[in-house]
């Protein structure tokens, strides 16, 4: 398994550049979360991807085999998405049957034992569910799928706290029996923090930064105390951003930490995932 | 293969019912007026009505519609290139079209054979001798008119409301800017080489005889040309 390889992709709407030369690599075996802010890229990515649009130029690999409009990567990846692309009239059982047919790797099973789960109701039309249920439907229909590689846009969108957690249960329980790619583009960084390993984070079309959650986490912190004390500590650092109030400032780092000078009243906080995230997509000056 | 079996039971499984439900409500309006319209005058044999093909025609032709607008979508997020979707598509078409001319063939033979005054639209063009032609011609014609509308829809979904606005304005003022040349440009000589030409390839042959490959030729490239063209637009389309 070669993982998913993008490989200089660029993407325009007419005067809006979604992507700009984009390049890295999903590796096998690995839970990602792919994180963005509105706008900045995830589902038009994710959309080349799963070959539903077309990259203005570059290609991507899914174990080597390019994915436009190529069928060999058919039981290789899935794309749960955001929008309802499913047959409205048709009954979740129908649907089950045809993924079925369409899916050599779907198990059937599975699906009605995830559906009986969530209290999904098989027997009503996709459109007679709530916005919850459909994202249910659309959950289960992925989690019953054992193709290598799937993706989940927004997967928890309209879930109550209680079908989410069952959600990320079954995630990892599926995970941990069957090693795969799993890719969860999401807003809800603090939700899928303590389930993703890697993170890739996109801003404005462009690659942010792809690195471990627990080395991001590591390298990630903030100093605070007197502006000018937080000024002397962090130059030559990398500041992502920083807090001010009066004379006190916060700044928030990545990188090596050095030692505190002793005597600056300065301290040290760790930063979690989500601050980490709206720090280095905010347009924050310091 | 597999998956092209599976995506082509998925189109025409699911656009199967719908053609019994289209005859039920047909048959159910006509036999209503003709019990009312016979009522209220006190003579049924003045109760009439002529190519009951027309409705299917508007039938497929929503169905070449639908058959980007909704299927397309299912099938994409399903994982299908655009050529597994047009093959699917494209069967779905013939399948339903193929059972539809069947049914307005047996229809029209049979409501002709009872009753002198029904004409439908093949046997009122080409006469009722030959029912494997009446089926074949129909099949194409719903086949073209499926096309017909997939391309159409598709165009529209590539181009944006605005922008298809404009191509239906300059295809009205083309037709218009044709038809000035037929009558006041080209010579007589050249028109009425294209009107024979039109006649033959509708089996109308010089001699007075009826040539019935002709038609079906003329309708086999029309929707291989309509077809042609969806494919072409289909694997450019993207989601929107």
């Amino acid at each position: 398994m070669n993982g998913i390889q993008i490989k200089h992709v660029t993407k325009q709407f007419q005067e809006i550049t979604a992507l700009e030369d984009v390049s890295f690599n999903f590796e096998y075996g690995r839970i990602y979360g792919f994180l963005g802010r509105n706008g900045a890229g995830k589902s038009t990515l994710i959309n080349i991807i799963a070959n539903r649009i077309f990259a203005d130029s570059g290609e991507v690999l899914v174990d080597g085999v390019p994915s436009r409009e190529n069928m060999k990567v058919h039981e290789k990846i899935f794309c749960m998405s955001e929008a309802d692309l499913y047959d409205k009239d048709l009954r979740i059982r129908d649907h089950f049957k045809w993924i079925g047919r369409f899916y050599e790797s779907f198990d059937l099973e599975k699906a009605y034992d995830i559906a009986e789960k969530f209290g999904l109701d098989t027997n009503k039309k996709f459109k007679a569910l709530s916005k919850g249920y459909q994202s249910i439907f659309k959950l289960t229909a992925a989690l019953a799928l054992n193709v290598p590689y799937v993706i989940f846009d927004e997967p928890v969108l309209g879930l109550d706290a209680n079908h989410r957690e069952l959600f990320y249960e079954l995630l990892l329980r599926d995970y941990e029996n069957n090693e795969r790619t799993i890719i969860i583009a999401t807003h809800l960084i603090e939700e899928v923090a303590n389930i993703i390993e890697e993170v890739v984070l996109i801003d404005k079309g462009k690659v942010l930064l792809q690195d471990n959650v627990a080395s991001l986490l590591e390298m990630g912190y903030s100093v605070s105390g007197l502006a000018e004390k937080v000024d002397e500590y962090c130059a030559g650092k990398n500041i992502i951003g920083c807090d001010e109030l009066g004379n006190l400032k916060i700044a928030y780092l990545l990188g090596e930490k050095t030692p505190l000078p002793s005597g600056s009243g300065l301290t040290f906080s760790t930063m979690n995932l989500q601050k980490l995230f709206v720090k280095l997509t905010e347009k924050g000056d310091c | 293969m597999r998956n092209l079996k599976a995506v082509i039971q998925y189109e025409c499984t699911t656009s199967f019912k719908y053609i019994w439900i289209f005859y039920g409500i047909m048959y159910a309006v006509i036999a209503f007026i003709t019990v009312l319209v016979g009522i209220s005058t006190g003579d049924f044999s003045k109760v009439t009505t002529n190519c009951l093909e027309i409705n299917t025609l508007i039938y497929v032709g929503i169905l070449g519609a639908l058959g980007f607008r909704e299927d397309f979508k299912m099938l994409i997020q399903n994982g299908f290139t655009r050529k597994y979707i047009f093959i699917a598509t494209f069967s779905m078409f013939c399948f339903i079209s193929g059972t539809m001319a069947l049914v307005d063939t047996a229809a029209g033979n049979l409501h002709h054979y009872f009753n002198q005054n029904y004409d439908s639209v093949f046997g009122g063009i080409y006469g009722y001798k030959n029912l494997f032609a009446n089926w074949l011609w129909l099949f194409l014609l719903y086949v073209a008119v499926c096309c017909l509308l997939y391309l159409v829809v598709l165009v529209i979904n590539k181009l944006g409301k605005s922008s298809s606005i404009c191509l239906g304005i300059a295809f009205g003022g083309a037709v218009l800017v044709l038809i000035a040349l037929f009558k006041y440009v080209f010579s007589r000589e050249l028109v009425n080489s294209f009107i024979n030409f039109m006649i033959k390839a509708m089996g109308f042959m010089a001699d007075g005889t009826i040539n019935l490959l002709f038609p079906v030729l003329t309708l086999l490239t029309a929707a291989a040309v309509l077809g042609g063209g969806a494919y072409a637009v289909l694997r450019r389309t993207e989601l929107k």
